[in-house]
């Protein structure tokens, strides 16, 4: 029971480590919250798509300099 | 000694995992751990990844040159949010120089894995790259690999700061901005020395 109450302690005092963000605004903060909420679990779900959609869509309004940016980007590591 | 070394690089792959699956819970976990082992096996995995990308590039620096500088620069980055933190902070105890160094440490793994495919890359789909259907195809899965591990990296950066300084949203951002500010000009000087193409940050 002590272990119990002892892990259940550290765990609380973890979780309440920082204080919850408040942006001033109700609204705001409310819509922060949502959209953080799915970055804090497996944000790939998210990144992915979007990454796809987003190269995408640069590859529509850049054409060929996208191609050009990649070899760039390989001689950059 | 040799099982600590053990149990740091267990804790290192564990972590490494559930930074991907869950990197809010992970990132808060890892700020509150005093095991400074795990600091120096992320520092010590890029040492052999510059020592491995020394026989890829130009040579014109030494390997173990560019990876003291990039220890400099990471020290300098810690340092820079630590005071910053510190002068944004009410409760200035609160403010751990060891916690900047563990988080930040973790927050390079995107940066790891990038320039790790990129040298891979490198050497399998040697650039320039054609404009060629596949040449297109692949430059566009490339882009969005890329922004995929930016995204995750900007994630794991903005809970490195957040969790170490434990200031709010507005105060992050504008750390951040501070920090831009001179980063920026800093990486172009680097560019141009030869040192960095791509800041290893």
């Amino acid at each position: 029971m002590k272990n119990i109450n002892f892990r259940m302690k550290q765990k609380m005092n973890e979780v309440f480590s920082i204080e919850p963000n408040d942006l001033g605004v109700n609204i705001l903060t409310n819509y922060f919250r949502k959209i953080t909420s799915y970055l804090k679990t497996a944000p790939f779900i998210f990144a992915i798509p979007l990454a796809i959609l987003v190269s995408l869509f640069l590859y529509i309004i850049f054409g060929r300099l996208l191609v050009r940016l990649v070899t760039i980007l390989q001689y950059g590591y | 000694m040799a099982t600590d070394l053990i149990t740091s690089f267990v804790l290192v792959m564990r972590n490494f995992i559930f930074l991907i699956i869950s990197p809010y819970k992970t990132m808060r976990k890892i700020s509150l751990e005093k095991d400074y082992y795990q600091p120096v096996f992320i520092i010590g995995i890029i040492f052999v990844y510059f020592k491995f990308i020394y026989y890829l590039r130009d040579k014109v620096y030494p390997a173990t040159l560019i990876y003291f500088l990039f220890v400099f620069n990471f020290l300098l980055t810690a340092s820079f949010f630590y005071l910053l933190s510190k002068l944004f902070s009410q409760n200035k105890k609160e403010v751990i120089f060891s916690r900047f160094i563990i988080t930040f440490s973790y927050s390079l793994f995107p940066t790891i894995i990038w320039f790790l495919s990129t040298s891979i890359l490198f050497i399998f789909l040697p650039p320039p790259r054609t404009f060629s259907i596949l040449g297109k195809g692949f430059s566009i899965f490339f882009v969005a690999y890329s922004l995929s591990l930016l995204i995750w990296k900007l994630i794991l950066g903005y809970l490195a700061i957040r969790f170490s300084s434990k200031q709010n949203f507005f105060n992050i951002l504008t750390m951040i901005i501070y920090y831009l500010i001179w980063f920026i000009p800093y990486s172009v000087f680097l560019y141009q020395l030869k040192l960095f193409r791509v800041p290893f940050i």
